[in-house]
């Protein structure tokens, strides 16, 4: 299995006028991500961290294909995001934060239906569903209404579905959010797992624990710029106190000092 | 092909597996036509039954007692009144207020004139009535007749003629006085109003499935999901559209059914109108009403495509709604379907005026053709709109 390199991508939106009045600014254009760069490797668990708003969702979007930076370039092993979106998507999957599946369809339609999609034969989608949906406990609701599902169930279902095609890189947009402590456990344990399994994978969060527990390396991104991108330790180790929430909250106050803000 | 299959499957499911939209698109249509024009069936029935038995009012002056007693005789269901205990404007105000349906005032010296026709000029009768009052209209047609009667016996009295003094007599023995069928009548009916409940209805279908559908789908973050696997935007498109079409095309349907079943109620006939559509119109009807359909769903699904949530999406379909119903209501009291071919050109006006056709029975194939030929050149530029609208990141992904 090969690297996934993000190369150097911005990524600027323009802003619509209620945008605008929301941020706050006059300017038409928001950089969202600027000259961005990291490498995530086979068995680790890449964690990017960064407050609301600082350009995670932007950042994953991109490797996903599903929306195109404006100049750099991403690599997941052999395909371009550029050059051969749908080889990309072949060997991605990706958890989009806050995902609502449909509440009328159970997690057994929806499971079936996705895995069409991405092209399964239907004796290995029969074989997958088995495995992800007793490794989520969804097995004893497959049939259930996705309306009629826990917070927590909904969730895992739609980690399975994102993962039906057995994809070697995860990417993952804050998949612990808004979950109780049990559920996000066995979230964490599964990516930890899919990591033991050499695949790479790739978190975003603004919760610190997760990436501490979780990550093996961290990007920490601020107004869509990468303030540091190394190894956990080293990362921690940029403070005295080898604390990383000292080390974050150094590095959003010193991005608001750069704004102006202090 | 299979992937626009799966997606087909997909959308027809959520809907026929949901007990309150197969109420709301399917069976609602038909239901709330048949009630519709059942109640006005109903309501017309009443009306004509209620003027049958409605005792006239009349006020009269001078009446010669010969005419009042010809209407007893003739058991006419009148209450005469005597004008000399009243006053001429109040019930002329009566009238006015519908309270008083008629008043007919004879001159006082009416029968000596006519006695005396030889020598003096015709007496004239005055009458009153209220023509924007049902009761009164007909009360003052009741009366004419009998004065028209009455006419007769003088005039019979001077000639001292015998019984019949008509010097022809008109369609006494001629069963086919009245040309034209019930099947026409019934279809002209039909042309009316259906054009309009047609494309409404096929609107509301669409338009309480299509917003779920595809701004649904961008509202609930799925489209990042759908949008990650391998497949086509264009299959997304036409595989969205076409089960979108299917659907409408039921709800269509029932209403159809719908009007069949209470068209007997709003023609007042008992029992089963006779509609007798040849096969050839129902086909031309059934291409029409899809190639309607999907020019319609083309429209919602780009809208929705385009809006932010599902609510943004009815919004925004809520004008174009409009302007359907107005395009439907132009058909309402003209009845005559357009020849000017340039007219099928015009998205759902041309519907209209085809189903115009279909429903009067004057079918100009060359009109239809270009009426379906065209839309079907709509729909295949609204599935590739939409297949740039979810190619297209900004809409898509927009904040
Ligand atoms: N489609 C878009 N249109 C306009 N602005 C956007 C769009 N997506 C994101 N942004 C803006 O870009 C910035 C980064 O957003 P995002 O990547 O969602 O941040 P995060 O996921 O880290 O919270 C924000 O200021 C956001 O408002
Ligand atoms: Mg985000």
């Amino acid at each position: 299995m090969e690297n996934l390199e993000v190369i150097n991508i911005t990524k600027t939106f323009s802003l619509s006028k209620k945008q605008q009045r929301i941020e706050k600014t006059k300017t038409k254009l928001k950089v969202a991500v600027k000259e961005l760069s990291f490498t995530a490797y086979p068995g680790e668990i890449y964690g990017l961290l960064g407050p609301n708003g600082a350009g995670k969702t932007t950042t994953l979007r991109s490797i996903a294909t599903l929306i195109k930076p404006d100049t750099g370039e991403i690599k997941v092993g052999d395909a371009s995001t550029l050059k051969d979106p749908n080889g990309v998507r072949a060997k991605i999957g990706f958890l989009t934060s806050e995902l609502k599946l449909e509440e009328h369809f159970s997690p057994n339609y929806l499971f079936t239906y996705f895995a069409r999609l991405h092209g399964i034969v239907e004796e290995k989608i029969e074989e997958r569903k088995e495995i992800l949906f007793k490794k989520f406990g969804i097995d004893k609701f497959s049939e259930v209404k996705v309306g009629e599902l826990s917070t927590g169930m909904k969730q895992k279902t739609s980690i399975a579905i994102s993962l039906v095609h057995d994809p070697d890189y995860v990417i993952f947009d804050e998949p612990t959010n808004g979950l109780d402590v049990l559920t996000a456990r066995s979230v964490t344990d599964y990516l930890e797992e899919l990591k033991n399994a050499g695949k790479v994978v790739i978190v975003s969060t603004h919760i610190l624990s997760v990436v501490e527990k979780l990550c093996d390396r961290v990007g920490i991104i601020i107004d869509g710029e990468m303030k540091v991108n190394d190894t956990i330790n080293k990362v921690k180790s940029l403070d005295e106190t080898g604390n990383l929430e000292n080390v974050f909250f150094n590095l959003v106050e010193e991005a608001a000092q750069l704004r102006g803000e202090f | 092909m299979k992937n626009i299959l799966t997606i087909f499957k997909k959308e027809f499911y959520r809907v026929i597996s949901d007990r309150r939209l197969v109420f709301t698109v399917m069976l609602l249509p038909g239901l709330a036509i048949f009630m519709m024009y059942s109640l006005l069936g109903n309501a017309i029935g009443n009306q004509i039954s209620s003027i049958q038995e409605h005792r006239i009012i009349m006020y009269q002056e001078y009446m010669p007692t010969a005419f009042k007693d010809m209407l007893i005789a003739n058991e006419v269901k009148v209450d005469i009144m005597d004008l000399n205990d009243s006053d001429f404007d109040v019930v002329k105000q009566q009238i006015i207020d519908g309270e008083v349906d008629i008043m007919i005032i004879f001159p006082n010296d009416f029968e000596s004139k006519i006695l005396d026709y030889a020598t003096q000029d015709n007496p004239e009768i005055l009458t009153y009535y209220n023509f924007t009052e049902d009761y009164s209209s007909s009360a003052y047609n009741t009366m004419y007749g009998w004065l028209d009667v009455y006419s007769d016996e003088i005039v019979k009295a001077r000639l001292d003629a015998p019984e019949d003094i008509n010097p022809f007599d008109m369609d006494l023995d001629n069963p086919y006085h009245r040309l034209g069928t019930e099947d026409e009548a019934s279809r002209k009916g039909m042309a009316d109003l259906l054009p309009m409940l047609i494309i409404m209805f096929l609107f509301s279908g669409a338009m309480s499935i299509g917003p779920d559908s595809i701004a649904g789908e961008k509202e609930r973050g799925t489209i990042a999901t759908l949008l990650v696997t391998p497949i086509k935007r264009s299959e997304i498109a036409i595989g969205k559209v076409l089960s979108l079409s299917l659907l409408s095309l039921f709800s269509a349907t029932s209403s159809f059914i719908g009007i069949i079943l209470s068209l007997g109620k709003l023609m007042q006939s008992e029992g089963n109108v006779s509609i007798a559509f040849t096969t050839n119109e129902y086909i031309l009807l059934f291409l029409v009403l899809f190639a309607t359909v999907l020019v319609i769903v083309g429209l919602i699904s780009n809208i929705s495509a385009y809006a932010k949530t599902v609510k943004e999406a009815s919004m925004l379909i809520m004008p174009l709604y409009f302007a359907s119903i107005a395009i439907g209501m132009m058909s309402m009291f003209g009845g005559e379907p357009s020849t000017n071919p340039v007219v099928y050109l015009i998205p759902l006006y041309s519907s209209v005026n085809a189903i115009i056709q279909i429903l009067v029975g004057s079918v100009s194939m060359a009109t239809i053709l270009v009426m379906l030929i065209s839309s079907v050149v709509y729909v295949s530029i609204l599935i590739y709109m939409l297949n740039r609208l979810f190619q297209n990141e900004k809409v898509m992904f927009k904040k």
